[in-house]
């Protein structure tokens, strides 16, 4: 078992990364993760099936209806038995798609703040550890310490906010460091024509660190 | 055989309605294709040839623009009525679009499927897309089921309209499944506000009704069903051999085996036969295209009977006439030789 302090952290640490990076993003990669190699067969099944359907298409709409009908309606019989096919499978895997998102996002919610409530709870009453005797005054302590830890230590509650305060507090930070190095770099390179990329990188990040402070 | 088969190819199917006649248990033809192309006077045509061989035919036209009473110059109405001339051939016309108001009026007089439904009832199941149509088809078929003919030809009105009305029996099954449900569910509860005998406040009687459409339903659907047999339904499109024509053609095929509706008879009309040095630079030319557009037929339709039919300097007008040209449909036309 680690330390309660280190995984209460980490725990934080989870949730500030799942936050940043957004929900749905997270989703779209474990799903792709998912169709390539829990299903790898259907997903090249549907892209082969595009593949195709585009194919015919493409055919179809080079060849004149009027000078060769039969050739042309042969082609349109395709078209609409390939487009109502991949229309299919599309719905078909956009369902697959929206049950594994519930089922990933319930994960996702259980493992991060399921978990942090759960160690909330039933560590209320644990010191997480103890405030040298006055170093604080009383009702400094007395907050350490809410809501049911006893006083003079630090409630689990409080070192949540802390890992918190700490883990936003270097995300900026390092936003701020990466954004004055991007800005460095550029100025570095005046001679050098101006690159569509590094304006953006200073740009981004002059309204990161404006933020920052 | 093969001298008198215009083209004559092995892997082709004969170019004739002679499978139709020999089918025995086909009890629905219909006639269907784009407007102008001839419907009228194949089903006439048909319906001649099929008199020769089946007890009795019953012929009817559901297009708006009744052509049977020109085709066999005879008024027909409403009620079937043998065609002067022969013994076992009848004909009606029915206006599937002007039948709700008189469906409405019938059921205020109290008869008809839909008598006794209250005034209110009676407006929203009207509300349903296509039902009057359905309604005055469905009405049709549980008349002419009682009047026992043996094969029945329906001479429909152009395509749209034709797959629309096709389309009836399935629209209002799922409509009629749907208030039925409906009742079922609120029924109890409205039978405790209405009284013990279910009383609507117009003195119709919503169990009464709620049985009259359920019984509408059930003869729908299995027409439906009928329909959807192949050995008792088929479908011959008519068309000529041109690209709005085909285009139709192709697209009402593919929607009746999307209903699961059973076709594999194709009219091909109108076709021109120039003599040999004909100098009508018109008739030539048009030859020529109709000639592509046959071959079109032919290589797309290999699993079809293809019937080729001249266009004839006269109107097919008349018994005698008629009769002439249903000669074509069983024997095919041999153009003059040395043609185009």
């Amino acid at each position: 078992m680690p330390s309660i302090l280190l995984t209460v952290f980490i725990l934080q640490l989870v949730i500030h990364v799942v936050n940043t990076l957004g929900a749905s993003t997270i989703n779209n990669v474990l799903w792709n993760l998912y169709i390539n190699f829990a299903s790898p067969k259907s997903a090249a099944d549907q892209r082969e099936l595009k593949s195709q359907f585009m194919r015919v298409r493409k055919e179809m709409n080079s060849t004149s209806s009027q000078d060769e009908f039969a050739r042309w309606a042969k082609l349109r019989r395709q078209h609409d038995k390939l487009l109502e096919q991949l229309e299919k499978s599309k719905a078909s895997s956009d369902a697959g798609k929206s049950a594994f998102e519930t089922t990933a996002s319930t994960l996702r919610w259980v493992c991060t703040n399921g978990l942090r409530m759960y160690i909330q709870y039933s560590y209320m009453k644990q010191p997480m550890f103890w405030v040298p005797r006055g170093w604080v005054p009383y009702y400094a302590e007395w907050l350490l310490s809410f809501p049911r830890a006893p006083l003079g230590s630090v409630s689990v509650n409080v070192w949540v906010l802390a890992c918190t305060a700490v883990i936003t507090l270097a995300h900026e930070t390092l936003v701020a460091v990466a954004a004055l190095v991007g800005k460095s770099g550029f100025t570095q390179k005046k001679g050098v024509p101006i690159r569509v990329g590094g304006e953006k990188t200073q740009a981004a990040g002059g309204a990161k660190s404006k933020k920052v402070s | 055989m093969s001298t008198a088969v215009i083209n004559a190819d092995d892997d082709q199917l004969e170019p004739t309605l002679q499978s139709i006649l020999d089918q025995k248990t086909l009890r629905w033809i219909f006639v269907g294709g784009k407007g102008g192309v001839g419907k009228t006077t194949t089903s006439c045509s048909l319906a001649i040839q099929l008199a020769k061989v089946r007890r009795s035919v019953l012929l009817i036209s559901t297009d708006p623009a009744h052509n049977l009473s020109d085709a066999f110059s005879q008024k027909f109405g409403k009620e079937a009525r043998l065609i002067n001339g022969f013994t076992n051939l009848s004909a009606m016309e029915i206006d599937p679009n002007g039948s709700i108001q008189e469906l409405m009026g019938q059921a205020d007089e109290g008869e008809g499927p839909v008598a006794g439904m209250g005034g209110m009832v009676q407006d929203l199941a009207f509300a349903i897309p296509g039902i009057d149509e359905a309604m005055s088809f469905a009405e049709v078929l549980k008349q002419v089921k009682s009047m026992s003919y043996e094969t029945i030809i329906f001479d429909t009105a152009p395509t749209g309209h034709t797959l629309r009305f096709l389309q009836f029996p399935s629209v209002l099954e799922k409509a009629l499944a749907k208030v039925s449900q409906l009742s079922t569910q609120f029924g109890p509860m409205l039978n405790g506000i209405l009284g013990a005998n279910g009383t609507l406040p117009n003195g119709a009687n919503l169990n009464e009704m709620m049985e009259k459409l359920e019984g509408l339903r059930e003869t729908i659907s299995e027409v439906n069903t009928q329909f959807k047999d192949e050995n008792l339904t088929t479908f011959i499109c008519v068309c000529i051999p041109e690209f709005l024509s085909l285009y139709e053609t192709e697209r009402m095929i593919q929607e009746l085996a999307s209903y699961g509706i059973d076709t594999h008879c194709i009219v091909v009309n109108q076709l021109l036969f120039p003599k040999p040095g004909s100098d009508c630079e018109q008739c030539n030319a048009r030859r020529k295209m109709q000639k592509k557009y046959l071959e079109q037929i032919e290589e797309l339709y290999d699993e079809f009977n293809v019937v080729k039919m001249p266009l004839l300097v006269e109107e097919v007008r008349g018994k005698e006439r008629l009769e002439k040209f249903s000669e074509m449909l069983i024997t095919p036309y041999v153009p003059p030789a040395g043609g185009l």
